[in-house]
């Protein structure tokens, strides 16, 4: 094994790059940033029009109005509720998601006989449409004490009725669904853990958990990187279980920055301000995830 | 070793297995999206025109019922309607809208302060003038507003329903209470009596948001307009605000009822559907709900006689009890469509009495208009003496702005919740409305 430097093409590759003047190149993505473009860039630039209009959603009607929904957003107290909903949902998800999901993946990697239908249980709940997922565990967060997660746990608790309980209950459902989602990605790192290292480790006498510290941990970092990353902009966009479980309520108290951004648009009928409160949530999540892969990335590693 | 492990970057055999895991992750999620309840109305034979209609899933029975007649009595045209929850509706129309592509015919909810409003998408532009079709020369003074934006009527709708209490009558029998309250004093002694009795007074579904509103707006006809017929008028001219107006104290009878442990436990916590079995299977005695959903109670009873309905009377003066009478949802042609004409010509169809009469039926709504073959359900008679001059719009249809309405669900669930003050949440609404 060769040391190399990072960003650097491994030796085979090298070599047959040498060989064949057609090398791979930006050409052959041509086609699909052509589509990309055609339908998601494109129609994201030319939206962001709106955000400086007073656009309805409906009708010809429409003024510019400058920067005037940014200022209205800085001093919306429901938008700005909205963003830390938003954050501490993340910090929520992204913690437990990810760490449940590590979890699932040393267990299921483990020489199990059942492993494989191990597997597949944990990845179930990904396969079901997220909105699915909270009309059911609307059931299971029954408030009523003989039924649900009260009757199993003997608890009284108001699950999603609750202000202080009903973001940490959208959290619990969303971890539930997403956790053989990190696991699956986890996996795919511990495989990639050549075994003569784990060999090597236990010669020089390292326990398990000194084997997971100093071989696993670092080699797992890529997969890290992308969990990390996937599960944060889930986070931060997480739309769908909000407004199917509680649709922001009670009150105000799950309130994230996609309910209010369609709220804006479809309920209230404020198209312009909904698009500048859309690009703030893309900007933010944009720097965010920029933030975290420069972070991320510098301290991964291969075996 | 160190460097070995710094320098390096993920294998292309590691990069694979994680994009396979990715790819195959979104696949499954993306196959598994939603679809809205599409029906073919009307079938067989080659039609000339096809109209589309987009509705709310209340508006299924009776517009399946009506496209079939007039497949029947024009051949020509088929009217082919999809239906979905409101919130679904809202969106997918309101882009549709926005993006000029709207279906021949399309739900409208009457009045105004709501984005599918009949004001708010007249208003842009976007529906036909109706003024021309006969039928629009019998609607009721009182419900114009509902239906008219600058003189011109804009939407359908086959009549009115009501907000009241749905109640269990087996259960009000077995506490012994042989007749419904008619003053608010009455009311509560009814609620303490079924207490005692060990059922739940009230059921209270305040997750699902509409249903929030629908306790204030059963008080608030008597404690703001049997006292004052053209509140609406001075809100709107800013004389007169949620705060300091009847609302509070609305509200604050709102507060009693939860206070004096008359409605379920957790109502946050509890949805619509939970509310409407709660009552139809008797755990509970009533709901204070809109007549629109009487089937839906009926559904979920096992003996569907055993529902009806009462006016909840908001004052201790029966002469001072009002009720709320609103416009039910209804549909518009769009001014935009390839059809206009044809799908105007269905809406006067509609608009014919046997018509009305058979919409009204199916929703258990009082028909707009009425003659010898109007069926009135008998859970919503004890409502008809009120109709005539004691009964107001829903508050919302006469709502500057959409937002008003969100808003006040909010605040219930905040003060059902113990994290708000009835000052605070009046003082939200007004600002709401100012906006």
């Amino acid at each position: 094994m060769t040391p190399v430097t990072a960003g650097r093409a491994r030796p085979a590759r090298v070599r047959r790059r040498r060989f064949t003047p057609a090398s791979p190149s930006w050409l052959f993505a041509a086609p699909a940033l052509a589509v990309y473009a055609l339908i998601v860039l494109y129609p994201a630039l030319a939206g962001v029009v709106y955000a400086f209009t007073d656009w309805s959603g409906i009708g010809r009607e429409m003024s510019f109005v400058g920067l005037a929904n940014f200022r209205t957003l800085l001093g919306d107290e429901q938008a700005m509720g909205s963003i830390g909903n938003t954050l501490l949902l993340t910090v929520a998800i992204v913690l437990v998601q990810n760490g449940v999901g590590l979890l699932l993946a040393l267990g299921v990697h483990a020489r199990l006989k059942s492993r494989a239908l191990l597997r597949v249980i944990f990845f179930a709940p990904v396969v079901v449409s997220p909105v699915m997922v909270a009309f059911l565990w609307k059931y299971i967060y029954n408030p009523d004490p003989s039924s649900g997660l009260n009757g199993l746990l003997g608890l009284r608790v108001d699950w999603l009725g609750d202000p202080s309980v009903a973001l940490w209950s959208i959290a619990g459902m969303v971890v539930w669904q997403y956790a053989g989602y990190s696991m699956v990605i986890f996996l795919a790192g511990l495989e990639g853990v050549p075994r003569e290292l784990h060999e090597a480790a236990m010669i020089d006498g390292a326990g398990t958990w000194q084997r997971f510290r100093y071989v696993t941990w670092p080699l797992l970092a890529p997969a890290v990187t992308i969990n990390l990353m996937l599960s944060t902009i889930g986070g931060l966009k997480l739309f769908d279980q909000v407004f199917a479980a509680t649709g922001g309520g009670p009150g105000y108290a799950t309130e994230t920055l996609s309910t209010v951004l369609y709220k804006q648009a479809f309920v209230f009928g404020k198209f312009g301000y909904s698009t500048a409160v859309a690009l703030v949530l893309a900007l933010f999540v944009a720097a965010v995830s920029f933030v975290q892969v420069y972070y991320l990335r510098s301290r991964e590693v291969s075996a | 070793m160190t460097d070995l492990l710094h320098h390096a970057r993920v294998s292309r055999g590691q990069f694979l297995r994680m994009m396979g895991g990715l790819a195959a992750a979104t696949l499954a999620t993306t196959a598994c999206s939603t679809r809205p309840d599409t029906t073919a109305t009307t079938g067989g034979g080659e039609a000339a025109t096809e109209l589309k209609f987009i509705g709310v899933a209340d508006q299924k029975t009776p517009m399946d019922e009506l496209a079939a007649a007039y497949r029947k009595a024009v051949p020509a045209v088929r009217v082919t309607a999809s239906y979905a929850p409101t919130d679904q509706v809202q969106t997918s129309l309101r882009t549709q809208l926005g993006a000029g592509n709207a279906p021949d015919l399309h739900v409208v909810y009457p009045g105004n302060g709501s984005a599918m409003s009949m004001s708010q998408i007249a208003g842009a532009g976007l529906l036909a003038d109706l003024s021309q079709q006969a039928w629009t020369g019998t609607i009721p003074a009182g419900f114009k507003p509902a239906f008219q934006l600058d003189g011109k009527t804009y939407l359908y709708s086959a009549g009115s329903s009501v907000i009241g209490a749905v109640y269990n009558k087996k259960v009000f029998e077995q506490a012994g209470i042989d007749a419904p309250p008619a003053t608010w004093t009455e009311f509560l002694g009814v609620c303490e009596k079924l207490k005692k009795a060990g059922v739940t007074p009230i059921a209270l579904g305040a997750q699902t948001p509409w249903v929030t509103q629908l306790i204030t707006y059963a008080l608030v006809p008597s404690t703001v307009y049997a006292k004052d017929p053209s509140f609406d008028d001075k809100q709107l001219a800013g004389q007169a605000g949620f705060a300091g107006s009847g609302w509070q104290q609305a509200m604050e009878m709102y507060l009693e009822l939860q206070k004096r442990g008359y409605f379920n436990d957790k109502p946050n916590g509890t949805t619509f559907e939970q509310q409407t079995s709660m009552v139809a299977t008797g755990k509970a005695a009533m709901a204070i709900q809109v007549s629109a959903v009487l089937p839906d109670f009926r559904k979920a009873a096992s003996s569907p006689d055993d529902l009806s309905m009462f006016p909840v009377p908001g004052a201790d003066d029966p002469a001072q009890v009002w009720i709320p009478a609103g416009v039910v949802v209804g549909l518009g042609a769009s001014a935009k469509g390839r059809n206009v004409e044809q799908a105007k010509a269905f809406i006067d169809f509609l608009g014919r009495q046997e018509n009305v009469n058979a919409w009204a039926k199916a929703i258990a709504a009082i028909p707009l208009t009425q003659d010898a073959n109007s069926a009135i359900d008998p859970a919503v008679e004890s409502f008809l003496p009120f109709t005539k001059d004691r009964a107001v719009p829903f508050m919302d249809q006469r709502w500057p702005n959409a937002e008003v309405q969100p808003v006040h669900f909010a605040v219930v669930q905040e003060l059902l919740a113990g994290d708000s003050t009835i000052g605070e949440a009046l003082k939200k609404m007004d600002e709401a409305y100012r906006k």
